[in-house]
C-alpha cells in the first residue's frame, strides 16, 4: 500500500458511497431494513396498551403476596375474601364440568384464577412484559428474518450492483480509463457498499432493540442492561450485522463479477445458507450464516412445538468459538474480494453485448 | 525509438464467433493519425484494445512501452474519449471532470485547477456547473473531451469525435486537435468519413471488415481523394438559392438539387474549405437542418483505395 493508492481509494469511496445510499433503487433496502422495526414497534405498542388496561382494572386489594396464599380446592367465596371481587369473570363448560375463570390485576400483572366445579384448580400470574421471552422473540426474528432475508437481500442488491449497475448505465469505463489499479477500484467500491449496508442495517438493529427496550419497565431494563448482559447483547447484534454485510457483501461482489446472470447465484446461495444446518461439517464451514449463528448472543430454545423446517433454520449445530467465527468470516470475505480483484483485471467493457 | 510508438503485434480480437479485428500489426509514430473505415470495420475495437478496455484474443498491444494490462501507468500518459455517450449519473460537467482527476490521485486543489483548465480549453466554462444530463449532444461531446485531456496526456485517443458536432463547433474542435498535437504527442482520431480527417492527419490507417487494409503517409491517400470528391447531403430551405451560392467556390465540383426539393447533393474536393464555407452560409439567411457526408461515396473511395492496395500485394 502506498499513499497514492490510499488517496485513490478515498476518491473511489467518496464517488461511490452516495450511490449506495441515495440511489433511487436503494429505496428497497430501506424498506427491507424498516420491516422488522414494524414488528417490534407493534409489539411495544401492544404491551403498552395491555399495561394501561391492567392499570385501569387494578383493585387495591390485589397483591402478589395475597395471591400466594391461594390454595387448591378453595371455593369462590374464600378467594373473594382474599382478593375481592374479580373485575372480569367467565364461565364455560357443561353442567358436569363447569369452568370459571377470574381475572384480577395488581396493576402490572394479570392474575388468573381457575375453578373447576366450584373448586380452585390453579392460579397463575402473567406479566405484561416478559423480558426473557421477548429476548427470545428478538433472537428468533433476528436470525430467521433479519440476517437470512433482510440483510441477505440488501447485500444482494447493493453488492451485485456495484459493477453491474454501472455496466447497465454504461459508465464503468470511466473507472477503467483512469490511472488507477482496478484492484483499488474493486476495494473502494466494496468499502463504500460495506459502509452503506452496515449503516443502514446496523441502524435498523439499533432501532429494533430500542423499540424492544422501550416497553420494558425501567427497573427491569436497567437490570437486564447492567446484569443480564444487555449492553453486550445489543452491541453484539450490531456487530454481527456488520459482519453479515461483510460476509454476504463479499460473496455478492464476487458473484456479480464472475457470473453472467447473478440472480441464479443469489438463489443458490439462499438455499445453501438455509440447508446449512444439515450439511456435513466440512461444507457447513463454507457459509456465512454458520459463523453468524455462532456469534449470536441469545440462543433460541427449540422445543417440540417448533416445526422441523424452522428448527433446521435456527438450530446451530456445533457452534464455533467467537474468535474463530470472526476469523472465519474475515478469511471468507478476504478470499472473495481477492477473487473479485483478480477478475477485475481481465474484465472487458462490452456494454452492447449485455 | 519504439518507446514513443503505439505497437500492435499480430493482434486479433473475436467477440465469441464475431470478428472484431484480425491479425493487426502496427507501429504508430507520434503525430496525428486517423483511423478510417466504414461502420463495423473495427475502429472502436482497435481503440478499445489500445486502452485495455478489451483484451486481445491473440497478440499484444503496448503504448509507449507500457502494456495495456497496466492501467495505473498506461493512463498516466494516455487519455481516451470513447464513443459511448453516457456519463455518471447526477454529475455536473465540472464534477465529472474533477472527480475523475481525484480518482487519478491528484490533490483536491490541483484537480480543481486542472479541471477548469480543461473545461476552458473546450469552451465549456459557462455550462460547467450545470448537470451533464441537460447538455446538448455537442456539449456532452466537449465535456467528454475535456475529461479525456484534463490530465494533459501524451497520447490522446478520440473515437469519432466529430460525429454530431455542428459545423461551427467542428472547426473549433479541429483547431483544438491541431493545438494538442504538438511535438512528440500522439493523437489518434477515428472517423468513418475520410474527407473529414485527411487534412489534419499526418498518417492514416484504413480499415475494412476487421483488417488494416492500408497504412501510411497521408499524401498517397490524398491524391486518391482529389480524384474522388466527397459527396455531402445538405437539408435546407430554398435549395436552388443555396446551390447558386455554393457554385461560387472552386472546390465545389458538382451540385444537384435533391429529388424531393428539400436538399442538395454537393461534391467537393476539400472538406475543410467546405465546412468553413458552410459556417459563413449558416450564419446568413438560409435555414440549414443537416449537413451529412453520404456514405456511399465514402465506400467507393475505400473500394478504390483498398482495391489499389490489394492489387499491389
Ligand atoms: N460487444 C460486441 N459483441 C459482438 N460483436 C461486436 C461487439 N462489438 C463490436 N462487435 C463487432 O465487431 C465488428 C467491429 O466493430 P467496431 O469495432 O465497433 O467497428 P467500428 O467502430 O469501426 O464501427 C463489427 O462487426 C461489430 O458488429
Ligand atoms: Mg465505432
Amino acid at each position: 500500500m502506498n499513499a497514492q493508492w490510499m488517496r485513490q481509494l478515498g476518491a473511489v469511496v467518496s464517488l461511490e458511497w452516495k450511490k449506495s445510499f441515495f440511489n433511487r433503487r436503494s429505496l428497497w433496502i430501506y424498506l427491507l431494513a424498516a420491516l422488522p422495526m414494524v414488528i417490534f414497534v407493534g409489539h411495544a405498542l401492544e404491551t403498552k396498551f395491555t399495561r394501561e388496561r391492567l392499570a385501569r382494572q387494578r383493585t387495591p386489594q390485589v397483591t402478589m403476596e395475597r395471591a400466594r396464599t391461594l390454595r387448591e380446592g378453595m371455593t369462590p367465596e374464600q378467594v373473594e375474601a382474599i382478593l375481592g371481587q374479580a373485575p372480569s369473570r367467565q364461565t364455560r363448560g357443561s353442567r358436569r364440568n363447569r369452568i370459571q375463570s377470574w381475572n384480577y390485576s395488581d396493576g402490572e400483572r394479570q392474575i388468573n384464577v381457575r375453578f373447576r366445579n366450584g373448586e380452585l384448580e390453579r392460579w397463575s400470574s402473567n406479566e405484561s412484559c416478559n423480558v426473557s421471552e421477548d429476548l427470545h422473540i428478538f433472537a428468533g426474528v433476528y436470525q430467521f428474518f433479519f440476517l437470512r432475508l433482510m440483510v441477505f437481500f440488501g447485500c444482494v442488491f447493493v453488492f451485485l450492483n456495484l459493477f453491474r449497475g454501472e455496466m447497465l448505465d454504461k459508465s464503468l469505463h470511466y473507472y477503467f480509463l483512469a490511472p488507477i489499479r482496478r484492484e483499488v477500484v474493486v476495494a473502494g467500491k466494496f468499502i463504500a457498499g460495506l459502509i452503506a449496508t452496515t449503516v443502514i442495517f446496523g441502524t435498523s438493529v439499533a432501532l429494533q432493540l430500542g423499540a424492544l427496550y422501550w416497553h420494558f419497565d425501567g427497573p427491569k431494563l436497567e437490570q437486564y442492561l447492567s446484569q443480564g448482559g444487555g449492553w453486550q447483547h445489543s452491541l453484539a447484534y450490531v456487530a454481527i450485522t456488520g459482519l453479515a454485510c461483510l460476509g454476504y457483501g463479499s460473496v455478492f461482489l464476487t458473484g456479480g463479477m464472475l457470473l453472467k446472470n447473478p440472480l441464479i447465484p443469489a438463489a443458490v446461495i439462499l438455499v445453501w445458507e438455509s440447508i446449512n444446518g444439515v450439511l456435513p461439517a466440512m461444507l457447513r464451514k463454507l457459509s456465512v450464516i454458520y459463523y453468524l449463528k455462532s456469534l449470536c448472543p441469545v440462543e433460541i430454545p427449540i422445543d417440540k412445538g417448533v416445526p422441523p423446517f424452522l428448527a433446521m433454520l435456527v438450530m446451530n449445530v456445533e457452534p464455533v468459538a467467537p474468535w474463530i467465527a470472526v476469523l472465519g468470516l474475515v478469511v471468507l470475505s478476504g478470499v472473495m474480494v481477492t477473487l473479485a480483484a483478480r477478475r477485475s483485471r481481465t474484465l472487458e467493457i462490452q456494454y452492447g453485448a449485455e | 525509438m519504439s518507446d514513443s510508438r503505439i505497437v500492435f503485434e499480430n493482434v486479433s480480437k473475436f467477440y465469441g464467433e464475431v470478428l472484431g479485428v484480425n491479425r493487426v500489426s502496427l507501429s504508430i509514430p507520434p503525430g496525428i493519425t486517423s483511423l478510417v473505415g466504414p461502420n463495423g470495420s473495427g475502429k472502436t475495437t482497435l481503440m478499445n484494445l489500445m486502452t485495455g478496455l478489451l483484451r486481445p484474443t491473440r497478440g499484444s498491444v503496448s503504448v509507449c512501452g507500457v502494456p495495456t494490462s497496466d492501467p495505473e501507468n498506461l493512463f498516466k500518459l494516455m487519455g481516451y474519449c470513447t464513443q459511448f455517450d453516457s456519463y455518471p449519473k447526477g454529475f455536473t460537467g465540472y464534477d465529472f471532470v474533477h472527480s475523475f482527476l481525484r480518482l487519478a490521485g491528484y490533490e483536491a486543489r490541483e484537480a480543481e485547477r486542472l479541471a477548469w483548465a480543461a473545461i476552458e480549453r473546450v469552451g465549456m466554462q459557462d455550462a460547467a456547473k450545470r448537470k451533464v444530463a441537460g447538455y446538448s449532444k455537442g456539449m456532452r461531446q466537449r465535456i467528454k473531451l475535456a475529461q479525456a485531456v484534463s490530465h494533459d496526456p501524451r497520447v490522446l485517443i478520440l473515437d469519432e469525435p466529430l460525429n454530431g458536432l455542428d459545423p461551427l463547433v467542428r472547426a473549433e474542435t479541429i483547431a483544438l486537435f491541431r493545438d494538442f498535437a504538438t511535438e512528440g504527442r500522439h493523437l489518434l482520431i477515428s472517423s468513418h468519413v475520410l474527407h473529414e480527417v485527411d487534412i489534419i492527419s499526418d498518417q492514416v490507417i484504413l480499415m475494412s471488415s476487421g483488417y488494416v487494409v492500408a497504412e501510411g503517409q497521408i499524401k498517397a491517400v490524398r491524391e486518391e481523394i482529389e480524384d474522388h470528391p466527397m459527396q455531402i447531403l445538405i437539408r435546407c430551405d430554398r435549395p436552388q438559392r443555396l446551390a447558386s451560392r455554393l457554385f461560387e467556390h472552386d472546390h465545389v465540383v458538382e451540385v444537384k438539387v435533391h429529388a424531393d426539393g428539400q436538399g442538395l447533393l454537393v461534391k467537393t474536393r476539400s472538406a475543410d474549405q467546405f465546412y468553413l464555407m458552410m459556417n459563413r452560409i449558416a450564419t446568413g439567411d438560409f435555414r440549414i437542418d443537416t449537413v451529412a457526408p453520404v456514405d456511399d461515396d465514402v465506400n467507393s473511395v475505400y473500394g478504390y483505395l483498398i482495391g489499389a492496395e490489394e492489387a499491389t500485394r
